[in-house]
């Protein structure tokens, strides 16, 4: 499953609804496959709602998401889970839970009543624990770890599953500086080791320009540009998206476009 | 794909060897050997204590004699209800506390014995039902109501938070206790007697309650360990649970019902006995960690175990009197609560 | 929440506190009224300043005002310990029953009279000491739970599962101590716990009104440095308020005053939660008013419940404490139920 080359996820014309509040409007979108795709927009912009949407956390009032041309709400759960794997915003598990007991958890989709832990289940586990840096760490609570610690152990899970799909959902919001470079070149390396998909939701429009291999920007619930990063971040991009007055720049250290807010827009 | 590529530095573990658990094998066979000796001690030892032989021929060669009879009527079928019902409570508790994400959650505080106990006053006061079954089904029923009842109202106005279901449990037993108050004074003949059973007691049971209950409380535990591996991920929040494939409402309906039937069973076989479903979660943690499929089993062992030791110290506490069940696991519970709560356990 | 003009939320909450006044005034006289004969109003009032014919007056006298009385005393005592409660721990959800002073009170009673009783099941010392006994209880809970909570006691949940811990102790103990006591008329002693009001006499209503009065003066004396309820604990301090000898001093009225509701009449739940809540509604923010308006509303929950016992129960004697339960109970959960926010 996991040699072939990743799929290809479809977002066609996605509308989805809190009640009586349309927080998506027949959106579509195609996410290339083996890349990074990164969602960002300001606050209220629906891109969580549409990782989650695509992870099927939420069930969308009209349109659908295809993986390879397969409808995703037709799949089983566990069927799901083996293709799309997630990393939730504000993860929570017990305190003294071990890395190991919860690495464990990415193997759920994979295991059977009848042989809960097969050998492949065992190599997952230390791959993803060993691919993360976390094998020394297996026997230790997560309560005890640091937030890049434990951050690194939640990828770890979501590696150990081995989905050909990984979204991330502002993974680095809480970390340090040092830990948000530190996770988001892990989350790299999946693409790159692995070819795996990343869909990644990202608040920081730097971090996002230098990560992304294909740029989304979303605003009240519907794609306002998309493209490379070189292409989005132009600044009348970043004052219609984001209500932002900024001066766009290019990184000397990356090659990559760098914005410097300057001030607000009163729309 | 065993591709073992380091791609980031690894963390080294700078803290001193954390606890490993013991194998699980060493664990259940020492439980099981405690419970042996706890069961032969609860037959052996009583208001009269008899000898392992005298009980042997009360079993194996009944002769109607005094003996015989005290142990093969009073103190056979405690023996045999008193695990069975520790082993039902603890498994609850277990699922209690998961389906909570709250380590201070348990079928009595939450009110599910309340549930069952109302069942069972309102089945056989104003239904009449006297048959074991159905008093058995009536207190199933009541707990699965009352389990329903807390975590739909729990749920709502957002999230399942600690404070909201420890109240609302608090809050159910309350009325579920008032409720059976309500329909017990309409029949003041049997006040005396059902205020016993209301604290939980395994004296005076016909062993036939067993045979009811014992089926039912192998049924939730078999429910109970089909849920093993989704409870696991349950641990987690509920986007990730979803992401890692788990059929939410599924799993916990399921598990509602497996609560309801174990609590139900146990509650009709012995009376509300409450806490053992909040302290034995604790101590199988504590033994063989988080997995489900160890702590399963192991819950059962050590509430049958805790459940019978219970029944032994209630028959000395005031002796000559014998004392419901119910008050000391009332005492010994609420004190590791808050030894619980001391240490930020929960 | 609304705004209104200072003016016009005080004449709301006057016009509130007024229409309170009026129906605890005719619930009271109406609970006394009913029964096998009706007594009109105005026989009643002239029984209670001294006139009246005889059997009118035994009836009024020695049947129907003893709980009449006792219900609002005791009402409406438990209604201003869980306003205080309420208040000084910023949450709206404390009670005296959650916090484990009922069962406390409750085992003190038990105690005393398992101690204090003869073979013949007769007191040994004066009646007059059962409400001490459960003031004893009542306080020795509260510190209990306080001391054991320690720095948690900031937060409401920990508080919370300290007060259930401490009261499931509390009760196991009191059907053990019900066991070895001579006092094991279960009947009597489960009827008492639940919570009835139909077996007091005068002597134990002077006890009790002797002893809950001076302490609702301490109280509204003390109500001026209560913490408004929406300010949290770090401002509350900054602003000088919520002192720890102060704190003490409110727990320490709040115990007592459950503990003498307690007393004679049993564990009485839920109205030290409903009454606080519903007086906030009708008569607002202000403190005095909020406790007038508290003692009033508890007396009426329980002069109200005990009439309904009379009414729909009779000839059985349900005990009162379980219809403030049933209808309590309800109450609470609908309110947590549209509890939006959360003080956990």
């Amino acid at each position: 499953m996991t040699d072939n080359s990743s799929p290809r996820i479809d977002v066609r014309a996605l509308s989805l609804s809190y009640g009586k509040v349309e927080v998506l409007q027949s959106l579509s979108l195609p996410i290339e496959r083996g890349k990074i795709t990164v969602l960002a927009g300001p606050n209220g912009c629906g891109k969580s709602t549409l990782l989650r949407a695509i992870r099927r956390l939420h069930k969308p009032t009209a349109g659908g998401i295809f993986l390879e041309e397969v409808d995703i709400s037709r799949l089983g759960d566990k069927a799901l889970a083996r293709q799309i794997g997630l990393l939730a915003q504000s993860p929570s598990a017990p305190e003294d839970m071990t890395v190991e007991e919860l690495v464990r958890l990415g193997r759920y989709p994979h295991q059977s009543m009848l042989q809960p832990w097969s050998p492949d289940d065992a190599s997952a586990l230390e791959s993803a624990m060993a691919g993360t840096g976390v094998s020394a760490l297996r026997h230790r609570r997560l309560g005890s770890l640091s937030g890049g610690q434990l951050q690194r152990v939640w990828i770890a899970m979501v590696l150990a599953q081995q989905t050909n799909v990984v979204c991330l959902d502002e993974p680095v919001n809480h970390l340090d500086m040092a830990h948000q470079l530190d996770c988001l070149d892990l989350v790299r390396q999946l693409k790159n080791a692995f070819g795996r998909t990343v869909v990644l939701v990202l608040h920081d429009l730097n971090l996002a320009a230098r990560y992304a291999d294909h740029l989304v920007f979303l605003r009240d619930g519907a794609i306002a540009a998309a493209g490379t990063p070189e292409a989005l971040m132009t600044e009348e991009n970043i004052a219609r998206v984001f209500d932002v007055e900024a001066r766009v720049i290019t990184d000397p250290v990356h090659n990559r476009p760098l914005c410097i807010p300057i001030n607000t827009i009163r729309p | 794909m065993t591709v073992n590529i380091q791609f980031c530095e690894p963390i080294l573990n700078t803290q001193s060897a954390d606890r490993q658990f013991l194998s699980p094998h060493i664990v259940y066979a020492a439980l099981l050997l405690a419970l042996v000796a706890v069961v032969l001690i609860s037959i052996c030892v009583g208001y009269r204590i008899y000898s392992i032989d005298q009980v042997w021929r009360a079993v194996v060669a009944f002769d109607g004699s005094e003996t015989s009879v005290v142990i093969a009527n009073l103190r056979l079928p405690r023996a045999i209800i008193a695990p069975l019902m520790g082993a039902g409570l603890g498994i609850a508790g277990v699922l209690v506390q998961t389906l909570s994400r709250n380590r201070i959650a348990s079928p009595d505080t939450l009110g599910i014995n309340a549930g069952a106990s109302l069942g069972v006053v309102i089945a056989s006061f104003w239904f009449g039902v006297s048959s074991l079954t159905g008093l058995s089904i009536a207190a199933a029923t009541g707990a699965l109501a009352a389990s329903v009842l807390v975590f739909a109202i729990a749920s709502s106005a957002g999230g399942l938070s600690p404070l909201r279901i420890v109240l609302i449990g608090v809050t159910f037993a309350g009325l579920g206790h008032s409720l059976v108050e309500v329909v017990l004074s309409t029949n003041e003949a049997q006040l005396s007697q059902l205020l016993f059973w209301l604290s939980g007691a395994f004296v005076d049971r016909p062993i036939a309650l067993a045979q009811t209950g014992g089926p039912i409380i192998v049924l939730g535990a078999v429910i109970a360990i089909f849920l093993a591996l989704p409870l696991d991920a349950l641990q987690a929040d509920d986007s990730t649970a979803i992401g890692l494939g788990v059929p939410l409402v599924l799993v916990r309906g399921l598990s509602f019902l497996a609560v309801s039937l174990l609590t139900g069973a146990a509650v009709s076989m012995a009376g509300p006995v409450g806490f053992i479903g909040l302290v034995v979660p604790h101590i199988a943690r504590w033994l063989v960690g988080l997995s489900h499929r160890r702590l399963i089993p192991a819950a059962a062992l050590i509430g049958a175990i805790y459940a019978t030791l219970a029944d032994v110290v209630a028959r000395f506490v005031v002796y000559p009197a014998e004392a419901p069940v119910g008050a000391i696991t009332a005492v010994v519970g609420g004190i590791a609560l808050l030894v619980l709560l001391k240490r930020r356990a929960a | 929440m609304t705004e209104m003009l200072p003016t016009a939320a005080k004449h709301r909450s006057a016009m509130s506190l007024g229409a309170i006044v009026a129906v605890f005034g005719v619930l009271s006289l109406s609970t006394v009224a009913f029964g096998s004969t009706w007594i009109p109003f105005d026989q009643i009032v002239g029984v209670i300043l001294g006139a009246g014919e005889k059997t009118q007056r035994i009836i009024v006298l020695q049947l129907r005002l003893p709980r009449v009385v006792m219900a609002i005393l005791a009402g409406g005592g438990m209604a201003v310990a869980g306003f205080l409660l309420q208040k000084i721990t910023r949450n709206s959800l404390a009670s005296p029953g959650v916090l484990g002073v009922i069962d406390g009170a409750a085992l003190g009673v038990v105690i005393f009279l398992a101690l204090l009783s003869n073979e013949s099941n007769a007191l040994v010392t004066s009646i007059a000491y059962q409400p001490v006994a459960a003031t004893i209880g009542a306080f020795l809970a509260i510190t209990l739970v306080f001391m054991l909570s320690g720095r948690q006691a900031s937060s409401a949940i920990r508080l919370l599962l300290f007060g259930i811990a401490v009261a499931a102790v509390a009760k196991a103990l009191t059907v053990i101590f019900m066991l070895i006591g001579p006092i094991y008329r279960a009947t009597q002693a489960q009827r008492w716990l639940a919570g009835a009001v139909n077996e007091v006499n005068w002597g134990e209503i002077q006890v009790t009104a002797i002893a809950i009065l001076p302490i609702m003066v301490l109280a509204l004396l003390a109500a001026r440095r209560l913490p408004p309820a929406d300010l949290d604990e770090t401002s509350a301090r900054s602003v000088g308020l919520n002192l720890p000898v102060f704190r003490i001093l409110i727990f320490a009225l709040a115990a007592a005053l459950t503990a003498l509701s307690v007393a004679f009449v049993g564990a009485v739940g839920f109205i030290g939660l409903m009454a606080p809540h519903l007086a906030r509604l009708l008569v607002g923010r202000n403190v005095y008013a909020g406790i007038i308006a508290s003692f009033l509303l508890g007396a009426i929950f329980l002069v109200g419940a005990d009439m309904i016992v009379r009414v729909l129960f009779a000839p059985l004697e349900v005990p009162a404490g379980t219809v403030t339960a049933i209808i309590g109970a309800p109450y609470f959960l609908f309110l947590l139920m549209g509890k939006q926010r959360n003080d956990g």
